[in-house]
This record gives C-alpha cells, sequence and structure tokens, in this order.
C-alpha cells in the first residue's frame, strides 16, 4: 500500500523535476554558450593549431604534424660532462677549480639538435641538462623560480603590512590609501621606473647609492648580469604587489571576531601565541585565495618581462610572444600557450586540493 | 536644365571612377601631418581620388604586428604600407611588384642600390625606398684636438683613441668618463652594430646571396671572430659593462650629456647632439664608421629606414602604387629632408643647392657612408629573418658578457642558421 500510494508521489515530484531541471538548463543556456564561445572553444581552436605547423601571415599551406612542436618544445636530457685533460692526460685546474669540456661534446645533434639549458654540479661531477628549445625550458624555470619566490616574499610583506595596518593609530587611512600607490601604477609605467633605477650607471639610483655606501664600481649591471637578473625582477614584482596582499589580508583580518582576542588574553595567551592560534588559522582561507590569485597571475607575467628583459631572459609568456609575432611560427606559440595551461591548471589543483578553497 | 543634367552626369561619372586608398603612416606628430598635406597635394592633382591617412602604433614591433594581422586575414583593407627595411622579405607575398605599376621601372635606377636590391624578392620590387638610416661614428671634435688625435679610421685607432681620451679626462676628474657607448643590448640593435663590426672586418655578411642566387651561411669565418673578439675587449676598458645593456637612447644619454669621446649610433642623434639641452652641442662631428685589420676590410654602416609597399590584396594597387611614387619623387624627397630631417633614397637630392642652403645640409657628409650601407640579411633569411637575427644577436651577447668565446659562439650559431634554413655554410 505505501509503496503504491509512493510511486505515483515521486513520479509526480521527478515530472516537476524534470521540469524544473529544463528550466534551470534554458536559464542556464546562455552562460553555458558565453562560457563554450570565450572559453572552451578559443582553448580547442589553440590546441588544434599547436598540431599544425601554421605560420603567421604566410601563405604557406598549414600542415597536421601531430605532436611535434610538443617535441620540439620538451625534449630534453641530461648528460655528464667530462673533465677537460691536457696533453698529459691530467684534469685542466684554473683558479682552483676543474675545468669541463663544452656541452658542444656532449649533447646529440641527430635527429634533434640539443642546446645546453642549464649546467649544475651532483657529487663532485658536473652535468648538463638540454633541451631542443632551450629558451622554452629557461622560461619555464625562470617563471617558476620568480613565482615561487615572489609569491613567497610578497605574502610574508603583505602579512606584515597588514598586521601593522590592521592596529589603530594616527594617520591610518593616510597609510593605508598610501600603501596602495605602488599596486595602482601602470604595470609597464613602473617596470620602466624600475628599470632606470636599476641603470648600469651612477645615473641609476641603486648605483648611485651602492656608490655611496662604497659596495662596487658604480656600473654593477643589474639587468643583464644572469646572477642578477632575477634578483631584480622579483625585487620589482614584490614591491609592486606586496601591497594587493596585504589589501586582502587586511580585509581577511578585519572579520576575526574581537572576542576571540579577549578571551585569549584571559586565558593568559600572550602575542605570539594569539597570532600563531588565533590570527593564521583564521586569515588561511583569506590567504590562500590571495596566493591563488597571485602565484596564477605571476605564472602568466608578460609585461614586466617584456619592459625589463625584451628577449634578453624570457618568461613563459613573453617566449610565446616572441614565437608568434616575431617568429610568427603560430603552430608552436599554441604548443607554448597549451604547456602554460596545464602548468596553470596543475598549480590552481594543487592549491584548491591543499588549501581547501573551494570547501 | 541642360547644365544641371550635366552636372549630376559629372557627378555619376566621378562617383563611378572615385577611387579610394587607405595609407598607413607612422605615429609621430610629424607622420600624420606630413602624409596629410602630402594627400591633399596629390588630391588636389589627381580629382576622384581619396587617400585616407591612418595613424600606426609607434614601435617597429608593434607595426609589424598590425600589418601581419591585416595581411593573416587578407585584408583590403590598407593599401599602402610604411614598412622597416628588415621586413621585405618577410611580407613579399602579401605585397604587389612595383615593377608592374607605371614608373617604376624608370625610377628605380635613381634610388641607392643597396636599397633597391634589399627589397627586391626574387625579381619584384616589393617596397619603394622611402627614406633611409645608416650607422654612423660621433665624435667629439674638441676632445680629439686636446689629446691631438685625428678622426680614426680604423677599430683598432678607435680603440686606442678611445683610451687615451677616457684615461685624460678621468685624471682630470671626471670618473663616469668612458671612451665610446654603443648598443649591445641582446636586440635588432646588436644585431646593426654586430654586422658592422663583422662587415668592416671583412667577415661578410652572415647569410649571403651568391652570384647564382643560392644563399651561403658564412658568419664563421677568422675575421668574424677577430671582429667580435675586439668588441669584447672594449667591455669594460674603453665602453660600461653596461653597454651590454645599452639600447640607442641609453648611448646617446650618455653621449650628450657629455661622457664619451665616441659614439655609435643613428644619424637621428645629429640634431637631438645640437639640441639646447645637449652638452655636446657644437663640439661633435659624424664620419663613416671605422674598417678592421682582415681580409676585405671596408667601413660598413648597418642600413636602416622605411619603404612604402602595396598591399597585395588592395582594391586600388595603381593609385596606391602612384601616390607611393609621388612621396618618393625629388621634390617630395627633398621637402622630407628639409622638414622632417629624414634621409633622401635618391643619390640626387644630396647634391640640390636647396638642401646644401638649409638646415639639413649635414646631410649631405652622410651621402659616401649611405652608399657604402650594408643590408641586415633580412632577405636572404625571409621568412626566418627575425629567428635568424635573434640566433645572431644572442651569440654576439654571449661573447661580450664573456659567457662564450668568439669562436665557440659562432660554430653554434652556424649550426643554428643551418638547421632554420637549410642553407649550405661556407668553407
Amino acid at each position: 500500500m505505501a509503496v503504491s500510494t509512493k510511486a505515483p508521489k515521486a513520479r509526480q515530484l521527478s515530472d516537476l523535476a524534470r521540469q524544473e531541471e529544463r528550466t534551470a538548463w534554458w536559464l542556464l543556456f546562455p552562460s553555458l554558450l558565453l562560457l563554450f564561445l570565450i572559453g572552451i572553444y578559443p582553448l580547442a581552436q589553440v590546441f588544434y593549431l599547436s598540431t599544425t605547423n601554421k605560420r603567421f601571415a604566410s601563405s604557406q599551406p598549414t600542415e597536421f604534424i601531430g605532436f611535434a612542436n610538443y617535441r620540439d618544445l620538451l625534449s630534453m636530457t641530461v648528460r655528464e660532462l667530462p673533465v677537460q685533460l691536457d696533453e698529459a692526460g691530467q684534469p685542466v685546474i684554473e683558479d682552483g677549480k676543474k675545468q669541463y669540456e663544452s656541452w658542444v661534446r656532449v649533447l646529440p645533434r641527430e635527429p634533434l639538435r640539443y642546446r645546453a639549458a642549464f649546467e649544475f654540479g651532483f657529487f663532485g661531477k658536473r652535468y648538463v641538462i638540454g633541451a631542443v628549445n632551450a629558451d622554452f625550458i629557461k622560461s619555464v624555470w625562470d617563471t617558476i623560480v620568480f613565482t615561487v619566490v615572489a609569491v613567497a616574499l610578497e605574502t610574508l610583506i603583505g602579512l606584515i603590512i597588514a598586521l601593522a595596518l590592521s592596529r589603530k593609530f594616527f594617520g591610518r587611512s593616510v597609510m593605508r590609501t598610501a600603501m596602495l600607490v605602488p599596486w595602482a601604477i601602470i604595470t609597464v609605467v613602473s617596470s620602466l621606473i624600475w628599470e632606470w633605477m636599476f641603470k648600469s650607471n651612477r645615473s641609476g639610483f641603486f648605483n648611485a647609492l651602492f656608490d655611496r655606501l662604497g659596495w662596487g664600481d658604480g656600473n654593477t649591471v643589474f639587468l643583464v648580469n644572469p646572477a642578477l637578473q632575477m634578483p631584480s625582477i622579483i625585487a620589482i614584482d614584490v614591491w609592486k604587489t606586496a601591497p594587493f596582499m596585504a589589501l586582502l589580508l587586511l580585509a581577511g583580518l578585519a572579520t576575526i571576531p574581537r572576542e576571540l582576542y579577549e578571551a585569549a588574553e584571559v586565558d593568559g595567551a600572550n602575542k605570539i601565541r594569539k597570532f600563531f592560534s588565533i590570527t593564521l588559522p583564521l586569515l588561511l582561507p583569506t590567504m590562500a585565495v590571495a596566493l591563488v590569485f597571485r602565484t596564477l597571475d605571476s605564472l602568466r607575467v608578460f609585461d614586466l618581462f617584456q619592459v625589463v628583459f625584451g628577449e634578453r631572459r624570457y618568461s613563459m609568456a613573453t617566449f610565446a610572444q616572441f614565437t608568434l609575432v616575431s617568429n610568427k611560427d603560430m603552430g608552436l606559440s599554441a604548443a607554448a600557450s597549451v604547456i602554460i595551461f596545464i602548468i596553470l591548471f596543475i598549480f590552481a589543483i594543487i592549491y584548491m586540493r591543499s588549501l581547501k578553497v573551494d570547501a | 536644365m541642360k547644365k544641371v543634367f550635366l552636372a549630376l552626369a559629372a557627378a555619376i561619372l566621378a562617383f563611378a571612377s572615385a577611387q579610394e586608398i587607405n595609407y598607413i603612416t607612422g605615429n609621430r606628430g610629424s607622420d600624420v601631418d606630413y602624409a596629410t598635406r602630402k594627400a591633399q597635394e596629390y588630391m588636389a592633382d589627381h580629382p576622384g581620388v581619396t587617400i585616407n591617412v591612418i595613424q600606426g602604433p609607434e614601435s617597429a614591433t608593434d607595426r609589424a604586428q598590425q600589418y601581419l594581422q591585416f595581411f593573416e586575414a587578407q585584408s583590403g583593407e590598407v593599401d599602402l604600407f610604411e614598412i622597416d627595411v628588415i621586413w621585405p622579405g618577410d611580407m613579399a607575398e602579401h605585397l604587389v611588384n612595383l615593377y608592374d605599376y607605371a614608373g617604376y621601372n624608370e625610377a628605380a635606377p635613381d634610388f641607392f642600390p643597396a636599397i633597391v636590391a634589399n627589397n627586391t624578392v626574387d625579381g619584384r620590387l616589393v617596397g619603394i625606398p622611402y627614406f633611409t638610416d645608416a650607422g654612423l661614428l660621433y665624435y667629439r671634435q674638441d676632445l680629439l684636438d686636446k689629446y691631438s688625435l685625428s678622426v680614426p679610421t680604423t677599430w683598432d685607432e678607435l680603440t686606442a683613441a678611445a683610451q687615451t681620451i677616457q684615461d685624460g679626462e678621468r685624471a682630470e676628474g671626471n670618473p663616469d668618463f668612458w671612451g665610446f657607448v654603443w648598443q649591445g643590448n641582446a636586440y635588432e640593435g646588436l644585431t646593426c652594430d654586430a654586422l658592422e663590426w663583422v662587415a668592416s672586418n671583412g667577415g661578410g655578411e652572415i647569410v649571403e646571396v651568391q652570384e647564382d642566387g643560392s644563399k651561403l651561411i658564412t658568419i664563421n669565418n677568422e675575421n668574424a671572430i677577430a671582429a667580435l673578439e675586439k668588441a669584447a675587449s672594449w667591455v669594460g676598458t674603453i665602453s660600461p659593462n653596461g653597454v651590454t645593456g645599452y639600447q640607442e637612447e641609453d648611448a646617446r644619454e650618455v653621449w650628450q650629456s657629455g661622457n664619451a669621446a665616441f659614439m655609435r649610433n643613428w644619424p637621428y642623434a645629429y640634431s637631438l647632439g645640437n639640441g639646447e639641452d645637449s652638452a655636446v652641442a657644437g663640439k661633435f662631428g659624424v664620419a663613416a664608421l671605422p674598417m678592421g685589420s682582415g681580409e676585405g676590410a671596408r667601413n660598413a654602416g648597418t642600413l636602416g629606414g622605411w619603404q612604402l609597399a602595396v598591399s597585395k590584396y588592395s582594391a586600388n594597387p595603381e593609385v596606391a602604387a602612384d601616390f607611393a611614387l609621388f612621396l618618393t619623387n625629388h621634390e617630395n624627397q627633398l621637402d622630407n629632408a628639409i622638414t622632417r630631417s629624414l634621409l633622401p633614397t635618391r643619390t640626387a637630392v644630396y647634391e640640390d643647392q636647396a638642401l646644401l642652403d638649409s638646415g639639413s645640409a649635414f646631410m649631405a657628409e652622410f651621402l659616401p657612408v649611405f652608399q657604402g650601407a650594408v643590408a641586415r640579411p633580412s632577405t636572404a633569411t625571409a621568412p626566418n629573418y627575425l629567428q635568424a637575427s635573434q640566433y645572431f644577436f644572442s651569440a654576439v651577447h654571449s661573447v661580450l658578457t664573456g659567457e662564450e668565446d668568439a669562436e665557440t659562439a659562432l660554430a653554434l650559431l652556424e649550426l643554428d642558421l643551418e638547421s632554420l634554413t637549410g642553407f649550405p655554410t661556407a668553407q
């Protein structure tokens, strides 16, 4: 009996539900269409392009070449560099360091030619990482190093600024506004300003300053010397985006109830204890959102690298742009873009999983 | 009534034959004003023709990007383009052969042969030289006099003179003084500078077109290696370490504040150097760049400048071609030289008394330099020039910064160019 009465009721409900579902789909249709048009279709198009040898603005017929572009971008190998031997068969030593043969003799040339991307020492031996497209592999590495270091520093400095500005003091609102100035300046403009500050003679701020302090000869080449390039560009990015971090974290701090601190004080907790037991855990969700924002932003960095380094050193995005515009290799550029997309996707998933952003 | 009818008929005829072209120019104020003025002059003589002047983006890279987008879409939206001296090879397939249009066969021999050759792709003239540019040596006459030196004609002389002046000026209390400034950043400008060192030392022109039309990679040779080693020896001695990050404006800044004895730059720095805010106004001269000591050494300034080209997708290519010829005729090149200091591409203009009497008379001094100018291998390596150039300037840059020795860098460059272009190497 119960079954017979329940069944029609369930069917009735499901009819209604189905009808509602249908309406829902219709209501969702415009946004789905939009998502398809501006999200999925271009992505599919780029993926399709990445499997061809299409050249930009060329009448050369486009052919399907499978994953050859990906092979060219991603092929890597590791080889040990032999020690340079003199005529007597003894290792050549200069400045107390063993000299190694050039990578040119070690990396394969057929069927694909490998170029040196990095060299590193490991357990007293020296190795070279070769890549068919060394510029791309270097751009991926540089972008990831840039992202990890810059975002970590920004978070730390942003947190310090946010904690300072969350206290009540005279002129707080002025300070909060002033803090945002670096963030408000267009990146291209601030990159140029920093480029001038890093100028390679004493008309540049840093060279003038270091010269006064007696460091260096006033001719330090910050933006060309490979060892100084990354620290310089990270400094610019941290200066620019730490305020953004601070702003987001400040908003997070404002949501923490005062009572918790009062209760902690009653229990006799000191400042450090309060920070680690109340502030940090409650700030974590906000921080996670801020981190996702900044990480994905940094991985896509374009303007900063373009202005400061041009073609001296690439980020993933400037590499893709160079390949497309200057080199007109649309297929290769599309493949690079797909790889950038996948790297971004992996980072996004790691964040989602480890910080439970969706919860 | 009859008059009205005739007027109407004339109007209809005029409308039917109305020809409209779009001409894209640069972005500087004078570009648009000048182009508009010339368009009006042309339209006054050619009723029924309408020329719309479009303002293009400022940087050359942005302009190339925009043009390529028009070409990619096979759009006839723009009929007449201004193109950089390194683009004819890359863009040739989208441009008409100007020899097919009235007046070009007769006019072509009056232009600098090196530029015409640069703009000729497989026998097709794809661009008519509009104005030109070439690398020059700027020297401080007052300092040469002070140290009893003459204008250097070889790189060795330049190195020695730069060192003498630098030592002297520093001893007199200017620690920021340098002997020689140039463009050493890893960018297209370094391709220009390095091509000058190599070509002037008898090291060839990177990739060369042989007499039979075949192409040969010639960069890996003794003279080229010697030229790069010489340039690398300047960094940190007569040139600042920072020169490896210099572009044109960085060099001009040091020069114009009076902190350099010599500078390699383009002609644009001439009038700026004599400007009111310049510390070197009236104290400097220009000469052809020095030559090297290798076999086949010669003076070599890299060729720059812009061309006018007509789109293959244009609906009115005859009009566009005729207007381009008008813009590059003797009178208009003279006008361009006098009012805008842009260097003519017709030899005869340099001898015109009107030019010699004007503020642009200095151009006449440059004539031999422009005639001997060396073109970048953009046409030979098309459509891969920008990649070839990037390989070249990266290799040179690694030599300048000491990351690689010249011999290895050029051997690797040769391999890179080989796999890029498929051309054989000289040996």
